[in-house]
């Protein structure tokens, strides 16, 4: 086992022993069927430039002077590949993601470890260890390690969870990022709104709609706008029609006006219409925070129809355990839940199983006062009708109590909606 | 609701108005470092420098102005195009050994300027007839829930208090009816003093002390900490650059007022200045009798922000040096290790302030001296980052920020070197 940064600095010498220069870089190649990248070569910095010399050409490289195997004048010198890793340029001090904890983290060290002749990336250390070894003082830190803080020597991570990211704009990802579509939304946004601008344009065009849509409601509304502008008009306009209404319109609402009438006419017409509509509301009022994909039925139906029909739309949805219940003019006349519906006899009518007294706001009633009523009656959603009664959203209660709610409390609180799957 | 859905339109096609709402939302990291610059060990450094050397030393604030501007303006721009804190660069550009001396360099300048603001709470005490123990932990303890509770407004609140205690400095200053001829001629070039090798020397090291406490390391570091923190947009970059200038000349504009009233006051009765009493002196033409305890209040609000703001940037530069930039949010906040050096800082300023004989006027020269000296090092950094091509891209240094700053270091660096040799020998 070696670290990387031990290895940085020391004189390379040729096959007579002369110095020819010193260790300023390790080379290492990623491979498709081995999870670790194998040292392919090293940088030599001295004072006639820069030499680029192939593993295959050193007698030892986990050794104090390291001797070339052949005369330096006899050496081809090494070509970068377009995927070639540079341990100390490309990863050493800088942030990278750790994909088992969904979480950014920065490389103190970097861990090479000898298999089967081939040296080759192990770990990388992010723990304060790895720290008092930059500065020389590693003994010190065990020591101190093993007293006070037995915590402090695990901080290592394996390669397997690593995705390296990197700073600078012309540089790529070099390892696609496969393991991210594994992750929960809430924590990619999470990683995303830890990375910079060149990263996360990186990582975001690594996501499929789906998740580039789940990704985007996860995140604050003008941080959303911004992450938009990554993509072309297009794009952006198919992952607005894969969020739910509520969220597009909060992110349009966040976009200078041309931008957003370009957006919405390369929508399709139907998601259009319905954020045209939303885009109408104040943001702080029920108008603005409804979504329109609520369950609506007819009371003429009856529970087994109902189950039915909720199977069939239910998926396109925000929200699936109010099922409101409208007449022919879209008139709010009650509510019942899923697990009413349930409990419900198969052929029993809407009509009568629903609850007639049906707690609503308007599309103009104030966020606070949505928040107070779907606090008092414990609601988890509340429908927004017009003067008329019309039925025309629901305000879910995360929706409701967001911004109101201190941040911390509302991480406390269990994720009702959009966490499924 | 049809009134509603007007206002709304209204709104999102008003593009003035959305500029002035963008020009708001930017107005902040700039000029809360710019008014933080102005702490306690700030209105103690201007009072001495107005006391010993009059009119003469605002000549320095004519060099000093744009070089805050534009330092802080580096600082800005680093961070808003890198989307990384200026300690962050540092780390991944030049490893751990370079963060590690850069980061002890601020720690130990840091820990200087909070044991500047704990004498100040000190010396207010004394002005006030508190007893100092119970007061002094009674600060500390509330600036130890500032940082955990705190909010937005009891910060403007208590930047608005130090705010109105400069405006007593300008109202006395034009009470005092000073030469203004010679206080704006000394802007452009000192004169009207005899140089004696004694003046010329208070000029270099108080001269050191005023440079420190207007352009500090951690202002550097905070206000790039700052911008990253408030997510920020390249977008906002030109509003962002006028803010920096605006901050720089808003501190100096106040600087030049305390230095006049104390010039006017004490300079001009030949009153070396050795406590709080007699500083006090330079606003009594607009308080009158008032003037010690408006002193008093005006410095405990300055030194109660220079207590919470220069702990924190020192917790934020270690987290970016040793962590991730991205932990200036709750999570790091509400770790061990944010709290501890919160509490070692606090904790270690209280301690040397307990040593005998340590004056707040003489400490602040000394610690913001010390600052000034440490300025080269972290210009260098800046300076080096902001300049590179390959990082910066179109928005990397013009010739003339890039060279008007080197020079500034270099001469600093000489300066530095003759306060030594001025201390050792002289003083």
């Amino acid at each position: 086992m070696a670290f990387v940064s031990e290895l940085a600095g020391r004189p390379v010498t040729d096959i007579d022993g002369t110095r020819i220069g010193f260790l300023k870089d390790l080379v290492a190649r990623p491979y498709k069927e081995f999870s670790h990248p194998v040292v392919d070569a090293i940088v030599v910095s001295s004072e006639k430039g820069e030499n680029a010399i192939p593993y295959a050409d050193l007698a030892a490289l986990l050794s104090a002077a390291i001797p070339l195997k052949r005369p330096l004048a006899e050496i081809a010198p090494y070509e970068f590949r377009e995927d070639d890793i540079r341990l100390v340029e490309d990863v050493l001090d800088k942030q990278i993601l750790d994909t088992d904890d969904a979480r950014v983290v920065r490389v103190n060290d970097i861990e090479l470890i000898r298999v089967n002749g081939n040296v080759v990336v192990s770990n990388v250390d992010i723990g304060v260890l790895g720290i008092f070894r930059r500065i020389g003082i590693e003994r010190i830190g065990l020591w101190f390690a093993r007293r006070f803080h037995p915590d402090l020597s695990v901080g290592t991570i394996s390669w397997d969870f690593v995705e390296p990211l990197v700073h600078d704009k012309f540089m790529r990802l070099k390892v696609p990022v496969e393991k991210l579509a594994e992750l929960h939304p809430s924590d990619i946004a999470a990683i995303i709104s830890d990375l910079n601008r060149a990263e996360h344009s990186e990582l975001l065009h690594k996501l499929d709609l789906k998740q580039l849509a789940d990704t985007l409601e996860e995140v604050e509304p003008d941080f959303q706008a911004d992450l938009l502008e990554h993509f072309t008009d297009e794009k952006a306009a198919d992952v607005l029609e894969e969020m739910a209404p509520d969220e597009a319109t909060d992110l349009l609402a966040e976009l200078p006006d041309e931008r957003r009438q370009d957006l919405l006419k390369l929508m399709q017409t139907e998601e259009a219409e319905e954020v045209r509509e939303l885009l109408r509301y104040a943001e702080d009022t029920a108008g603005g925070l409804m979504t329109t994909e609520y369950v609506s039925v007819l009371p003429d139906m009856t529970a087994a129809q109902t189950i039915d029909h909720l199977r069939k739309v239910g998926e396109e949805a925000e929200l699936v355990y109010y099922v409101y219940v409208t007449d022919e003019g879209e008139h709010l006349i009650g509510v019942f839940s899923v697990s009413d519906l349930i409990i419900a006899q198969p052929l029993a009518l809407v009509a009568d199983f629903m609850h007639k007294r049906v707690v609503s706001v308007e599309l103009g009633t104030q966020q606070e006062e949505i928040a107070q009523i779907v606090a008092k009656y414990n609601l988890i959603a509340v429908p927004v009708v017009d003067p008329e009664n019309r039925l025309h959203g629901v305000v879910t209660a995360d929706d409701a109590l967001d911004k109101i709610l201190p941040t911390a409390w509302k991480k406390r609180l269990p994720h009702f909606f959009g966490a499924v799957e | 609701m049809k009134k509603m859905l007007l206002l709304r339109d209204r709104w999102m096609t008003n593009r003035a108005l959305q500029r002035v709402v963008l020009i708001l939302s930017v107005f902040g990291p700039a000029t809360i470092a710019a008014m933080a610059d102005n702490d306690a060990g700030g209105v103690a450094t201007y009072s001495v420098a107005g006391a010993t050397l009059g009119n003469p030393i605002l000549f320095l604030l004519f060099i000093i102005t744009p070089l805050l501007g534009i330092t802080q303006e580096m600082g800005m721009r680093l961070t808003l195009v890198t989307r990384r804190g200026l300690a962050d660069l540092i780390r991944e550009r030049y490893g751990v050994k370079v963060s590690l001396f850069i980061f002890l360099s601020l720690f130990v300048a840091n820990l200087g300027t909070i044991t500047t603001e704990v004498s100040a709470i000190r010396t207010v005490s004394g002005m006030l007839a508190i007893p100092v123990a119970p007061f002094l932990i009674g600060m500390l303890l509330i600036a130890f829930v500032f940082i955990t509770k705190g909010n937005y407004r009891l910060t403007q609140t208590i930047m608005l208090i130090v705010s109105l205690f400069y405006l007593t400095y300008i109202i006395s200053a034009v009470k005092t009816h000073p030469d203004w001829g010679m206080a704006i001629s000394n802007l452009f070039y000192p004169h009207g003093v005899a140089w004696t090798s004694q003046y010329m020397a208070s000029y270099l090291v108080i001269g050191m002390g005023v440079l420190g406490t207007t352009i500090t390391p951690w202002g550097q570091f905070f206000i790039s900490s700052f911008a990253f923190d408030k997510k920020m947009d390249k977008d906002t970059l030109k509003y962002s650059q006028l803010e920096t200038y605006w901050g720089a000349f808003l501190t100096d504009f106040f600087s030049f007022f305390m230095i006049v009233a104390t010039a006017s006051t004490l300079f001009v009765r030949h009153l070396t200045l050795t406590s709080g009493e007699q500083a006090a002196e330079a606003i009594r033409p607009f308080a009158g009798d008032l003037a010690g305890t408006l002193f008093a209040v005006g410095v405990l609000a300055a030194a109660f922000m220079g207590l919470v703001i220069v702990p924190l940037s020192t917790a934020y530069a270690f987290s970016e040096f040793f962590g991730l930039s991205g932990s200036l949010d709750s999570d790091y906040q509400k770790s061990k290790t944010f709290y501890i050096l919160f509490f070692i800082q606090l904790v270690l300023a209280a301690s040397i302030t307990a040593i005998p004989g340590i004056s707040l006027f003489h400490f602040a020269i000394a610690t913001q001296t010390l600052n000034a000296m440490i300025l080269p090092l972290v210009f260098f950094y800046l300076i080096n980052l902001t300049s590179n091509k390959k990082l910066m891209g179109e928005h990397s240094n013009n010739a003339f920020q890039k060279y008007f700053t080197s020079a500034a270091s270099v001469v600093i660096v000489l300066a530095s070197v003759f306060t030594v040799v001025a201390v050792i020998f002289r003083w």
